[in-house]
């Protein structure tokens, strides 16, 4: 070959490197069914996600999404409580599910020659979901325990689970103004028929995709999919979600305590549009660099430079199909006072506002963006969750190999001018962390 | 478009071929499928070399990805650390890629970070590990780092000193973690003086100087026994070229390490009860020292700690979380080190049942450790630990990860190989066996992290508890019981006035209650007059106070509970309160009953509370606990009021700096809001885990 082909090929297969290729189609009861062939391993996943999450909750009812998730191990027709784990354990898969703002998914990464067991189990419950008095009783207080555990006693957990939703007004958006795992009260409230109308309503074929990524034969994963699936009835549309926000409505500084906390720490938080949005890709550009890895703005400045921070960085929820939020947050230093560490966070932010990027800080944040979409997609969970989010969040599946590109293609200027518009500081809430101060038994009356 | 037209075409192709009728009559399978035969999984090939100077090197050539992961790993773990400077080697590897002889921190950050890699450092118990994440086309760069960063670190002072700070902080942070300050205590608790169970310090930190950094790196950070493996889609040539360049000029070994000191050896099972105040759940970790790594019982036991709490299909969590519902989870599992390893069972649950759950944690070791077990439980062990691994080894730095720890633990060349056969070889009398030698029942260690006021009668029935605080320093059962002492009301605070206030009911206005504090010639008089549910719950309060130090001298409350009405009556004096009251009683009636009692010095009538705490000696971080008198129990209660920071509320009547102060000793805690200026007004009150809310309207 001579050196030209050589370079011609190379640049090719990079070309390839992290496309997935995939296939569809769909049972009349309107279950879609994306699937992607690898045959290097003998692993295959099988990926439903149903479209329901926090943002489908009403008010009274926060966190019953997730608490429904949880009824969804509890045992259907052909499979009693608790034998959904023994069968995928047994045959040595791993399994999980999550309560996601726009959707619940839930997955099974097993031997090849199990793919049969995974998919029979999730129709089984998809068809006929056992719902008792007993198994709620028993999973809402594992969901409160895991309440506990995760949020409650945890430092920060609490203030930031319910920061990241105070942008947003419960009254005209209610489905991102709570948090996922809602509030004791709500928990508590949850009854029987909830559970059996949410099933009803949300558990649907045709709102509901599969994905199958790894080692088995199209022609028998269509047979399976439809001997399992094809007689579970499609239902009625579910009811559409409503959220008005506005960005920008000026800035809203709130100071809370932290009783698990021994340093304060600062949360900047600003609206984001819909994942959507053409926006999107300068946006999270915008947040590689300024808060992600080790030569980021937060990092380099805060952390290292002013000594502020034990750790600031930044982090986007975008995968929405209603608003998200962007975080830029900082821990401070022992004897670092946090209101210094604020200032300090914000003055990053403006400079970018003002100033803009560098080359080799655009360069450095689209390298991460190209690695980050060929290391997601190495398993055969990452690449049937890929084609799940493209699914729900694109216009169209096959986005999943051209999406890389609109991140490759945003310019200094673009950040820029989604910096002065996201990171306005009309368009945040400021919050305050403070630790708890006296413990307990430091005594009365001082 | 066209290709959805096709896979439309061929599923109903597929769906005549079974046929709609025939699938609806044999109806959806009532048992699981069965599995389908499955290739057998060899582990994927690696090659391995030893470079003259001692470097070992594995190569694990993975195509599917242009990927690479490059570690490079040394015996310079936690356990090398000088006694008192605990700490070092985390500080070491936290300090490798902050600079070198030619690039500054922020130049190695941008370097790798630059082509969208990552390299970081690490350091556990036994090992310092380098690790490097690109894509393979810059192997190249990522070689000239890690050569770099092993051999020319500069470990700048500046850059310990920020380390220290940050590695402070996050020893800060971890103890605020329950399941941190758990496990610290564990470790500390079943090695003893022996190097595996120490834990850095703020002490251990400072200690460190940047000559034991330069030290430690220069002495143990050497080619001999160390350990470089590269995976992901490289090629053997490119690769050996590049060690060549890098580390072939390389030379050294580590000094041997003088032999550890023996663990703790526990004589009796004991709980050691880590007082964290406010804590909401107990976290219970219990275990003890086990193995060396090498020890073929580790066979037998991982199929027993895989049956007692290997995940969601073990006994632990079948019991503890899906037939209890006491906890999120409940595990078990096998530590294995270069050293002595260890096992320990961890379930983080309700404070209230923390007894019950180790209770049954006991008796779960127990019966693994008598009982063998059953034939379809050791196959569900052994199916699930035998069939996962294929699910270990999908990409190129999980195979990586697979080898290396072969090769850092010493486990043997034929370990990967025989894996499997010698797990599914395991026979239930092996299992037991096994159990029954590694769980030491009778000298268990048991370290429970909650709010030991709530805990230490609970568990103490179990097995002697030792009580401690988050540092580990001892605790009396006395000191976690706070006195009650009188507290020196303002006066500036009580100024006449009239306060309007709201009852919300699951956020829905249920009633209202007026409250207004006026002064006589010789008395303060505070009257409260409330109205909830449209009459259906009426009370009126007359409360006459000293006006010189605001104590109780008289009350008068009438009750009036849909149709029932009930009277207290009460006159403070000499250190008694005298007169009548009623109870509420469960059928909705009232009990009278009268009351002579003697109260501890700086009683206050519990109808004080609105206006009273508003005039204590507010300030953020103090605590306050005050003996009220509840006339309606007839008895003292000790409440404790702790003043948090400020906030802003907002209610009806406005917007309000105010004090959170958080009240607990009443059946309900409850958080108060008060104003922060003069005079000092009650904004707002929440009843914890209630949907009931007092708040000021004018």
């Amino acid at each position: 070959m001579s050196m030209p082909l050589i370079a011609l090929v190379a640049a090719l297969l990079a070309a390839q490197s992290g496309r997935v290729s995939y296939e569809s189609f769909a049972l009349p009861n309107g279950l879609r069914v994306l699937y992607s062939e690898d045959h290097s391993t003998p692993v295959v996943t099988v990926d439903l996600w149903y479209y329901t999450g926090a943002r489908n909750e009403r008010p009274g009812r926060s966190g019953f999404a997730h608490l429904f998730e949880h009824m969804m191990f509890q045992g259907s027709a052909h499979v009693k409580k608790s034998e959904h784990f023994q069968l995928v354990e047994r045959a040595g898969g791993t399994l999980n599910g999550s309560t996601h703002d726009d959707y619940t998914n839930y997955y099974e990464t097993i031997p090849s020659n199990r793919l049969n067991l995974a998919l029979w189990l999730e129709a089984d419950r998809m068809r006929s979901l056992a719902v008792t008095q007993e198994n709620l009783e028993n999973q809402r207080a594992t969901v409160k325990e895991e309440k506990r555990l995760r949020v409650d006693n945890q430092p920060y957990a609490p203030t930031f689970r319910s920061a990241i939703v105070w942008p947003f007004d419960s009254a005209t958006c209610f489905a991102y103004a709570h948090p996922t795992i809602g509030s004791m009260g709500d928990l508590d409230a949850a009854k029987l028929e909830d559970v059996q109308a949410y099933f009803g309503t949300y558990y649907a074929p045709n709102n509901a995709t599969l994905v199958v990524v790894g080692d088995f034969q199209p022609v028998e994963l269509r047979r399976l999919v439809s001997q399992y699936f094809v007689d579970i009835p499609s239902q009625a549309a579910p009811p559409a979600v409503q959220c008005d926000y506005r960005l920008a409505p000026g800035m809203v500084r709130r100071e809370v305590e932290d009783e698990h906390a021994n340093l304060p720490a600062a949360f900047r938080i600003f609206r984001l549009p819909p994942h959507t949005d053409p926006d999107i890709p300068a946006i999270e550009l915008l947040n590689v660099i300024l808060g992600q890895g080790e030569s980021s703005r937060l990092n380099v400045g805060v952390v290292r430079r002013d000594r502020a921070a034990l750790q600031a960085g930044m982090f986007a929820l975008t995968e929405r199909r209603g608003p998200g939020v962007l975080v830029a947050f900082g821990i401070a230093n022992q004897g670092v006072a946090v209101q210094a560490l604020d200032s300090l966070i914000g003055a990053q932010l403006d400079s970018v506002r003002r100033v803009g990027v560098t080359a080799d800080e655009l360069s450095r944040a689209r390298n991460a963006f190209r690695s980050d979409f060929i290391h997601e997609r190495e398993t055969t969970f990452g690449r049937a969750e890929a084609l799940q989010h493209y699914n729900l969040f694109h216009g169209s599946v096959a986005e999943i190999n051209s999406d890389l590109d609109r991140y490759l293609a945003v310019s200094a200027a673009d950040i820029q001018h989604a910096a002065t518009k996201y990171l306005d500081p009309a368009n945040s809430l400021v919050v305050i962390v403070r630790p708890k101060a006296a413990p307990a038994d430091s005594g009365a009356t001082k | 478009m066209r290709r959805v037209g096709t896979t439309k075409a061929a599923l109903l192709l597929v769906l005549n071929v079974s046929g709609f009728s025939r699938l609806s009559a044999q109806g959806f399978p009532a048992k699981p499928p069965r599995p389908t035969p499955l290739s057998p999984v060899r582990f994927p090939p690696f090659k391995e070399a030893t470079l003259a100077n001692g470097l070992q090197l594995v190569l694990v050539e993975h195509h599917e990805q242009p990927v690479v992961s490059v570690s490079l790993s040394f015996r310079a773990g936690g356990i090398y650390d000088p006694l008192g400077k605990e700490g070092l080697a985390v500080l070491v590897a936290e300090l490798l890629n902050k600079g070198t002889a030619s690039r500054s921190a922020e130049r190695i950050a941008e370097t790798i970070e630059g082509v969208g890699g990552s390299l970081a450092a690490s350091a556990s118990e036994d090992f310092l590990t380098i690790s490097a994440d690109a894509l393979s086309d810059q192997l190249g760069l990522v070689f000239d780092l890690l050569g770099d960063v092993t051999q020319h670190a500069a470990f700048p002072e500046s850059e310990l000193a920020l380390a220290r700070t940050r590695a402070l902080s996050a020893l800060s942070l971890s103890l605020s973690q329950p399941a941190s300050l758990a496990g610290r205590i564990f470790g500390k608790e079943i090695y003893g003086p022996n190097p595996y169970g120490r834990s850095a310090t703020r002490d251990s930190y400072n200690a460190v100087t940047r000559d034991d950094v330069a030290k430690f790196a220069a002495d143990r950070l050497r080619p001999t026994g160390a350990l470089l493996v590269v995976a992901g889609d490289v090629a053997e040539p490119q690769v050996r070229a590049l060690v060549e360049r890098v580390f072939a000029g390389w030379r050294g070994r580590p000094p041997t390490p003088r032999p550890l000191a023996p663990p703790a050896r526990t004589a009796a099972t004991d709980i050691v009860l880590v007082h964290r105040p406010g804590s909401s759940q107990a976290n219970i970790v219990l275990g003890n020292t086990t193995i060396l790594p090498t020890d073929s019982v580790y066979y037998p036991g991982r199929i027993a700690t895989q049956v007692l709490g290997g995940g969601a299909d073990s006994r632990l969590f079948l019991i503890l979380r899906e037939q209890k519902g006491w906890t999120y989870g409940a595990y078990a599992n096998l530590q294995r080190y270069r050293g002595l390893g260890y096992w320990q069972a961890t379930a983080e649950v309700r404070t209230e049942v923390a007894d019950s759950a180790l209770s049954e944690l006991l008796r779960q070791l127990d019966r693994i450790r008598t009982q063998a077990i059953a034939d379809s439980e050791l196959a569900a062990a052994k199916g699930f630990l035998v069939g996962s691994f294929p699910l270990t080894i999908e990409t190129p730095s999980q195979i990586a990860a697979q080898v290396a720890n072969v090769k850092l633990l010493g486990l043997g060349d034929d370990y990967l190989r025989l894996y499997r056969e010698r797990l599914a070889a395991v026979t239930p009398l092996a299992a037991r066996a096994a159990a029954a030698r590694l769980y030491r029942r009778g000298a268990l260690t048991i370290v429970v992290v909650g709010d030991a006021t709530q805990l230490y009668d609970r568990l103490k029935a179990l097995a002697p508890v030792r009580l401690v605080d988050g540092d580990g320093k001892a605790l009396t059962p006395a000191e976690l019981s706070p006195k009650a002492a009188p507290v020196a009301l303002d006066p500036a605070q009580l100024a006449p006035h009239t306060d309007s206030s709201r009852v919300l009911f699951q956020g829905n206005p249920v009633g209202a209650s007026v409250s207004a504090l006026r002064r006589t010639a010789d008395s303060l008089i505070y009257t409260e007059q409330s109205n909830l549910g449209g009459g259906a719950f009426q009370q009126t309060v007359t409360l006459v106070l000293d006006p010189a130090d605001g104590s109780s001298r008289r009350l008068d409350r009438v009750t009036i509970q849909q149709g029932q009405r009930s009277e207290a009556h009460l006159t403070y004096s000499g250190g008694r309160v005298k007169g009548r009251s009623a109870m509420p009683q469960q059928d909705g009636t009232t009990k009278p009953f009268d009351i002579d009692t003697v109260l501890p010095p700086g009683t206050i009538d519990e109808d004080a509370v609105p206006f009273s705490v508003p005039a204590f000696p507010l300030e953020s971080g103090k605590s306050f606990t005050v003996s009220f008198f509840s006339p309606s129990d007839g008895a003292v209660k000790l409440l404790t009021f702790k003043v948090g920071a400020q906030e802003n509320v907002v209610v009806p009547a406005g917007t309000f700096q105010a004090y959170h102060i958080a009240v607990t000793g009443s059946r309900v805690p409850f958080v108060m809001y008060v104003s922060t200026t003069a005079p000092r007004r009650l904004v707002r009150t929440e009843y914890i885990g209630q949907p009931l809310v007092v708040e000021l309207v004018k």
